[in-house]
């Protein structure tokens, strides 16, 4: 029944009962007129007949209470009152209140928080109409996401096999292929501050798969799409406030790209999430601009993969169907371009590429709060029974008194509801903190989360999570504590049924529960910890303090050749190198711990005949001051030095990774290797990035990671930009190491790029320890959330420990007064009650150590460094837990230190 | 005079099932309201038994409640009023049979245990 339904018939209810009323006193009074008149008639005088009649009738407000009274018999009324009367007791017990409804609270609001985070990543529907027609399209290799050259996206197809997929398709209504790049802009007519910001390089189909309409304006023609010759961006809604001040005359507008100018042609709404393109994309510009050279649609281009791609299934299509169409067509390419040899293509839709590699950690984090829910009830439900025992008599005299065992029941029941609901209310406030503090700090990785928010499904999750526990933790002390022997109850002094051994064997299986499902969570939360630990301290090869990162683009229009972006990069090394504060810096393309920029190379004199023989190394291109910046041992040879220039022969410096791979047994130092694709492939030179150069080997650098955090490093191979015109782009970094807080001197080195060229922005500003966090970002938000997870969990296990023995200790007052009174040591009572919290909590920890065991593949994928069934781990977390359960069990046991045997026996 | 006073509380609803039971029987000749099943019990137990007022109009109620008798404001025909008369349901005609067989069982069951002891002494 929804809320105004149950509202109106309350409102009926308390109408008919004032109709009721008036009824009756209509009855009552025609009653007294026909009585009066027959006392009248009797022979009573006129001005007494209407006393007498009234005395007949009896008190009239009773009688109207007691009529009141049986219309009220019913059930909601009934509920009503046990309502307010669990209400008054528990506001007369405010400590067992509060660690009741604490509890709760805390259980639902974890995980209503957690609901959250899953919805968004998972559940919540996709903004676009028929999202499950959308998906992405992946090239592979030996059926895993072909990690591209350079940056793109890994599994990006590329634009030739797009196209042919494109057109030979029978399940897809619309296919497009785009990019998305880091550019300068700036938003003023004339020279302003520029930003870097990323932008989307898409045909105007993107949009049309997506079917977004533009708020204004329209979409790219085809020919705009393409040719990349006409200058027209789209912008967002959101940059069209906020820049533009909603301009209504906004088509008139321009905006400035890499020093060129665009007109604005549409504004689109804000309607695509972040985590689409893994980043909010403001400015969108035709596709043909990400072809500065002309090869995209070229055989030549074929190879270059890592685009972007979306399409539009045809209604009807499934996912399977579609995946078996292209997949003919990409069997037909590779048999028929050599590039593409090899190369499988998989489906995923949108709504998979939202959850992606996340899944096991939310499916991690949902078994930590589901832990600590459970948990949470089971220290409710002993309270419960605890608090039951204590009620004994009362609920014994109510039985006497007439109440039938459902009527009990209910009370009980009204009393679980009621904690519930409060417990769940504030449980929703916990979660809105939670999930504000979630927004908050979300990692770079997870963009999902940035639109996190409390909505009606967390609501209802929340409602339900709420009588479900009331279910858990309410029915079995509202079941047990109304098997009552009435007769035994009701005698002083004696041992009752809920203090009984059969209660206390459930509670004590209560706790053995709780500490076993703690456990579980301190060594997951323990074996993350120490992954982290480890991830954070593995080495780079390199003197990662003190160092800052930036990035720059020098664009074509003002940089057209190498000579130019190499004349002026060196001018600012020089420059940054000058100021003060500044040990150290160098212009590169690469720096720890990933780069994918990777070559193919021809050994002089050990040419390769086959695709799969030819050696590749990561390359990247620096300035000669690289080494020292960044403080990478030379192990042999030398560095870059003066006498490497434009015009001299050029060199090139290789990891020791490399040398071990492609020159086992002899000395690298003089050997001389081709940087590029060998001839027999037939690639032109510079596409897909690639370079092609001959270079003298004159130096042996240490290993550096460039493959990521946790793999080892691949070979690496280093030249200098200005002697490789040809991989010689606008895009370069600069590393500086500082003397001291390398943020300090940020604005200091924006100043100098700014002197060189004002319209250049500083971007992507990141001190080294920075950039390695960010790669760590989801690592370190799982890890953080279930480390407050067992932390919560323990402590709700001690305090449910604790909440047992004292019990245990109130219980065995009299029995352990007669054993000290009878010459049994302080000692000795006090192991008898601490017996049997140690045996629960050891009993506890054992089956806790299986449960870790057996579940040890869910956290196994995300750890790093550490075997998920680590012995010292699993010790090392049984004896913390034993630890604290030993000092829950003893704080109450010291109570029977200071046992007086004479008084507590006198209490009797 | 014994006079019945309906019982408030429940688990002695021996003298409570006696008056619902007179009640009932009472409307079996037709329907009647309040005050006029009053009387009747009056006259028809020569004064014997007095309802008293107060217990009966609950006593009305309850049994509405229970759906044994259902009531209704209709117009008298002597005295061109409107009164609240109640008449008797088949359910309640139900109870009736049901109660009536239930007293007679206590009424031999008294009667046994009295002509017992009128032939001892106690």
């Amino acid at each position: 029944m929804s809320a105004r339904n149950w509202l109106g018939s309350l409102l009926a209810r308390i109408r008919a009962g004032r109709h009721r009323m008036q009824d009756l006193n209509r009855e009552l009074e025609l009653h007294l007129e026909l009585e009066a008149e027959e006392q009248r008639e009797a022979g009573v005088p006129a001005e007494e007949s209407g006393y007498a009649a009234r005395r007949a009738l009896g008190n009239a407000a009773l009688i109207a209470e007691d009529v009141r009274a049986v219309w009220s018999m019913g059930w909601w009324d009934g509920m009503a009152r046990d309502l307010r009367y669990g209400a008054r007791t528990f506001r007369k017990n405010p400590g067992f209140t509060t660690v009741a409804v604490l509890t709760l609270a805390l259980g639902i609001g974890a995980n209503t928080a957690i609901f959250s985070v899953v919805e968004s990543v998972l559940l919540r529907p996709l903004p676009f109409t028929e999202a499950n027609q959308l998906v992405r399209i992946y090239s592979t290799k030996d059926g895993v996401p072909l990690t591209p050259n350079g940056s793109g996206v890994s599994g990006g197809p590329s634009t030739m096999d797009m196209r042919d997929f494109a057109q030979n398709n029978h399940t897809f209504q619309q296919m497009a292929v785009y990019d998305t790049w880091r550019k300068n802009v700036s938003f003023a007519a004339r020279e302003g501050e520029p930003q870097q910001m990323w932008v989307g390089l898409v045909p105007g189909a993107y949009f049309r798969i997506l079917e977004v309409k533009p708020v204004i304006g329209r979409l790219f023609t085809a020919q705009e799409s393409y040719t990349g010759k006409y200058y027209v961006a789209a912008i967002s809604a959101q940059l069209w406030r906020n820049q533009f001040g909603a301009d209504p005359a906004i088509l008139r507008r321009t905006i400035r790209i890499n020093d060129e100018p665009y007109s604005i042609v549409a504004v689109m709404p804000d309607v695509i999430p972040e985590w689409m393109e893994g980043r909010a994309i403001q400015i969108w510009t035709p596709f043909g601009f990400a072809d500065s050279r002309g090869e995209v649609w070229t055989e030549a281009g074929r190879g270059g993969r890592g685009w972007h791609s979306l399409g539009r299934m045809k209604p009807g299509a499934s996912l399977q169907k579609a995946q078996a169409d292209l997949a003919t067509i990409a069997a037909g390419l590779a048999a028929t371009h050599p590039v593409d040899r090899g190369i499988g293509v998989a489906l995923e839709t949108l709504s998979e590429t939202r959850a992606h590699d996340l899944r096991p950690m939310l499916l991690l984090l949902m078994g930590a709060v589901s832990l600590i829910l459970l948990i949470a009830c089971v220290n409710l439900a002993n309270l419960l029974l605890a608090r039951n025992s204590g009620r004994e008599r009362e609920l014994a005299m109510r039985a006497a008194l007439g109440a039938n065992k459902a009527r009990l029941v209910r009370q009980l029941l009204a009393e679980m509801l009621l904690l519930s609901l409060s417990g769940g209310c504030l449980g929703l406030l916990l979660a809105e903190v939670g999930v504000a503090a979630l927004t908050r700090i979300h990692p770079e990785g997870l963009p999902q989360l940035s639109s996190l928010g409390l909505n009606w499904r967390a609501l209802m999750f929340t409602l339900a999570v709420s009588l479900l526990t009331t279910l858990l933790f309410g029915l079995v002390p509202a079941l047990t504590g109304t098997r009552l022997n009435l007769v035994e109850t009701l005698k002083l002094g004696s041992r009752t049924t809920t203090s009984g051994s059969g209660a206390q064997r459930m509670r004590r299986a209560l706790v053995i529960t709780e500490m076993a499902m703690s456990l579980m969570l301190l060594i997951g939360a323990a074996l993350l910890v120490q992954s982290m630990l480890h991830l954070q301290r593995q080495d780079l090869g390199i003197r990662q303090d003190h160092l800052l990162t930036g990035h720059f683009y020098l664009p074509g229009v003002r940089y057209p050749d190498s000579g130019a972006i190499t004349r002026f990069c060196d001018r600012f090394g020089d420059k940054v190198r000058a100021l003060p504060g500044v040990a150290e810096a160098s212009v590169t393309t690469i720096y720890p711990p990933t780069y994918n920029w990777t070559q193919m190379l021809t050994i002089e004199g050990r040419p390769a005949t086959r695709v799969q023989d030819v050696p590749t190394a990561r390359f990247g291109v620096t300035d000669a001051h690289y080494l020292v910046t960044m403080g990478i041992p030379l192990i042999r040879g030398r560095d870059f030095n003066e006498s490497d220039r434009p015009d001299s022969s050029p060199v090139a410096l290789v990891s020791q990774e490399l040398v071990r791979r492609y020159f086992p047994d002899e000395d690298p130092i003089g050997r001389r290797i081709h940087i590029g694709p060998p001839a027999f492939m037939q690639l032109p030179s510079g596409t897909d990035i690639m370079d092609s150069s001959d270079v003298t080997i004159v130096g042996v650098i240490g290993d550096v990671r460039n493959a990521g955090l946790t793999s080892s490093p691949e070979p690496q191979i280093l030249v200098l930009y200005s002697q490789h015109p040809l991989v010689n782009y606008g895009f370069k970094d600069i590393v500086i190491r500082t003397t001291s807080n390398p943020r300090a001197i940020v604005p200091q080195v924006a100043r100098q790029l700014h002197a060189l060229d004002a319209d250049m922005p500083f971007a992507q500003v990141r001190t080294m320890d920075e950039v390695v966090e960010l790669e760590t970002g989801s690592q370190r938000f799982t890890t953080a959330l279930l480390a407050l997870f067992a932390a919560v969990g323990v402590l709700l296990a001690a305090v449910g420990i604790y909440g047992v023995v004292s019990f245990l200790v109130a219980q065995r007052r009299q029995e352990l007064a007669v054993r000290m009174a009878l010459g049994a040591t302080r000692a000795a009572a006090l192991w008898l009650v601490l017996k049997q919290g140690v045996a629960m909590a050891g009993t506890g920890a054992a089956i806790g150590l299986l449960g870790a065991w057996a579940t040890e593949k869910f956290i196994r994928g995300i750890l790093f460094g550490i075997s998920p069934l680590d012995p010292l781990t699993f010790v090392g977390g049984a004896a913390f837990l034993l630890a604290v359960a030993a000092i829950a069990t003893a704080i109450p046991g010291s109570g029977v230190m200071r046992l007086d045997p004479a008084q507590a026996l006198r209490q009797e | 005079m014994p006079t019945i006073m309906a019982a408030k509380n429940s688990k002695t609803d021996l003298l409570q099932g006696t008056l619902d039971m007179l009640i009932l029987r009472t409307l079996l000749f037709g329907p009647a309201h309040g005050h006029q099943i009053a009387k009747h019990i009056q006259r028809t137990t020569d004064d014997v038994l007095q309802v008293e007022h107060g217990s009966l109009y609950p006593a009305l109620h309850r049994m509405e409640r229970k759906g044994w008798i259902a009531a209704k404001w209709e117009l008298s025909r002597e005295r061109n009023r409107e009164f609240k008369y109640y008449r008797l349901t088949p359910a309640g005609r139900r109870q009736l049979s049901h109660e009536e067989s239930r007293w007679k069982q206590v009424a031999a069951a008294v009667a046994r245990v009295m002509g017992r002891a009128g032939e001892g002494e106690i």
